[in-house]
């Protein structure tokens, strides 16, 4: 009983370890960024304004129709919250997961593969994206203007965001872990990722037959997207364990996919220098 | 003088060739690219059946559902084949230097650029094309197609393709002043994707910014061509063509004046 109490607490101090780490890689990463200020503040005032294009087709779209099966401009609003942050989060702190099905063509793992830290880990916090904070700054700005705002919705918002950005991440590294299996695979994970994202975008109560299957499991934009705003409009329990379960199940196949993959790396005998 | 000319395309149009055929060995690629646009098609069908039904109406703005759904396969195609953008390769080249090389091999810059440019993007547009016909087929059915729709829609297709390659060659010579070069290429792409019709065809704009947004360039770069094929008119065609035509002199323009400035740094820094 003890023996099994002390490796649990092993383990909660090895994530507490990891999430401190994780951390400390992102605020060197960004503080290296803001060095060049003008590139940095050009990336972050560049992106914000990116997504107020996104914005803009949307507003044009819901002065046309002004429903979808129940589904306005006010639901795309919260959409777009929640889309811009969770994606923000998994840039900043996991750009690498994106980038995965690169290492691996490259034999770039070899660099990971050399620390003691976790590889998929390592390779995943290794890169930062910096426009993704004009994502989150434009994330919360749509959500504190259109999601009519309470505490308690607040935490909720980043419950989910939270949550969610797991889920893109598991997403990322099991089809960019593809290229352990498939070679050359990387152009198709990075599409793959886009479509995910674009059909999270898009109003989901217009979905319906084999679409509607394919936003249930190949690209799971349910998951990131429905399931998301429909908390936000109302506390739902199941949905909210329905989310869990999700993101647990794709947390264990993306971890399998990527194990059973690295058994099959061949190292790339590169010398790479990580200034 | 008549034999140099000659030479001189024929060894463009090997440039373009190599690049066709370089896009072309990666089959993967190119099929996941069709998957995209097949994804967002399918999308967009459920997406404007449910909208149109819920406006109680068959047609807005002279378009039917399948009218928009072909429009919106041809923008989304047109669009995703002119992968990767020129832009990203100028930028690497003038940060890295490869420029001040390039600069003295027997070719002119721009012209290797856009044929190259050329040779990729006609390499995956059949395939995005091809397939995503045959989707929009499957779920929505033909429309009445003109054979004159689409012999002009391609003419207003070169122009809108050869004008997408002078705005992201002058995003790539920004490098010359700025350090990085991606944020103009977003806040294009956004453009486009507003007023492009890659989302939301021009014709389903209320009035006021319909006008706007068709003398802007990013509805010039894809739309036009898609809403010349689709329903073909000869008097839209020239209003499309003589906006083209615009955005291509003053877009040339700038692009030789910041490449003329932009060399003389090199010269002066050895790239």
């Amino acid at each position: 009983m003890f023996q099994l109490m002390g490796a649990d607490m092993h383990q909660i101090r090895r994530v507490f370890s990891y999430l401190g780490l994780t951390l400390e890689v992102t605020k060197l990463s960004i503080l290296s960024a803001m060095e060049y200020r003008v590139s940095f503040l050009t990336q972050v005032v560049g992106m914000i304004i990116n997504d107020l294009g996104l914005v803009l087709v949307w507003l044009i779209f819901f002065q046309k129709f002004t429903s979808v099966n129940g589904w306005g401009f006010p639901e795309m609003a919260l959409l777009f919250a929640i889309s811009t942050v969770n994606h923000s989060l998994l840039m900043i702190f996991a750009r690498g997961a994106h980038h995965l099905g690169r290492f691996i063509a490259r034999g770039e793992l070899d660099y990971f593969l050399s620390y003691p830290k976790n590889v998929l880990w390592h390779a995943c916090v290794s890169k930062t994206d910096i426009s993704s904070i004009g994502d989150l700054i434009f994330g919360l700005g749509i959500f504190f203007l259109f999601g009519q705002p309470t505490f308690e919705k607040f935490i909720a918002f980043l419950g989910i965001s939270i949550v969610t950005a797991l889920i893109i991440f598991n997403f990322n590294v099991i089809t960019q872990s593809l290229t352990f299996y498939f070679g050359n695979f990387e152009e198709a994970a990075e599409q793959m990722h886009h479509a995910l994202l674009g059909l999270a975008l898009y109003p989901q109560t217009s979905f319906y037959g084999g679409l509607k299957i394919v936003t249930l499991t190949v690209l799971p934009a349910f998951f990131i997207a429905a399931v998301p705003v429909q908390i936000l409009q109302g506390f739902n329990l199941s949905l909210w364990l329905t989310l869990l379960v999700f993101w647990l199940t794709t947390s264990l196949l993306a971890v399998f996919v990527f194990q059973k993959g690295l058994r099959r790396y061949e190292s790339g005998s590169l010398i790479n220098v990580h200034l | 003088m008549k034999r140099s000319f000659l030479k001189e395309t024929l060894k463009y149009l090997e440039v373009a060739k190599v690049n066709y055929l370089n896009t072309s060995v990666y089959t993967v690629n190119l099929i996941s690219r069709s998957v995209l646009v097949v994804v967002r098609i399918w999308a967009f069908t459920q997406l404007y059946q449910v909208a149109f039904a819920a406006s109680r109406s068959t047609e807005i703005g002279g378009l039917t559902v399948p009218m928009v759904i072909w429009i919106l396969m041809m923008t989304q195609s047109f669009q995703s084949s002119t992968r990767p953008h020129v832009s990203q390769l100028i930028d690497e080249e003038v940060k890295s230097g490869t420029l001040a090389y390039m600069v003295n091999r027997p070719y002119s810059y721009a012209l290797f650029h856009y044929f190259g440019y050329l040779g990729r993007t006609f390499s995956s547009l059949w395939v995005n094309l091809a397939i995503g016909s045959l989707v929009s087929l499957a779920l929505v059915g033909l429309i009445d197609f003109n054979w004159w729709g689409l012999l002009f829609g391609l003419g207003l297709l070169i122009f809108g393709v050869t004008l997408n390659f002078l705005i992201y060659l002058i995003i790539g010579l920004t490098a010359f002043w700025v350090e990085d070069t991606s944020a103009f290429t977003w806040i294009y792409s956004k453009g486009q994707l507003v007023f492009g019709g890659l989302i939301l065809p021009l014709a389903l704009f209320p009035e006021n910014l319909l006008r706007i947004a068709e003398i802007l360039p990013f509805s010039q770069l894809f739309y036009s061509a898609a809403r010349v094929v689709v329903d073909f008119d000869l008097s839209l065609f020239w209003h499309y063509a003589l906006i083209q035509i615009a955005w291509l002199a003053f877009f040339g323009l700038i692009a030789y004046q910041m490449f003329q400035r932009g060399i003389k740094n090199v010269s002066i820094n050895g790239g």
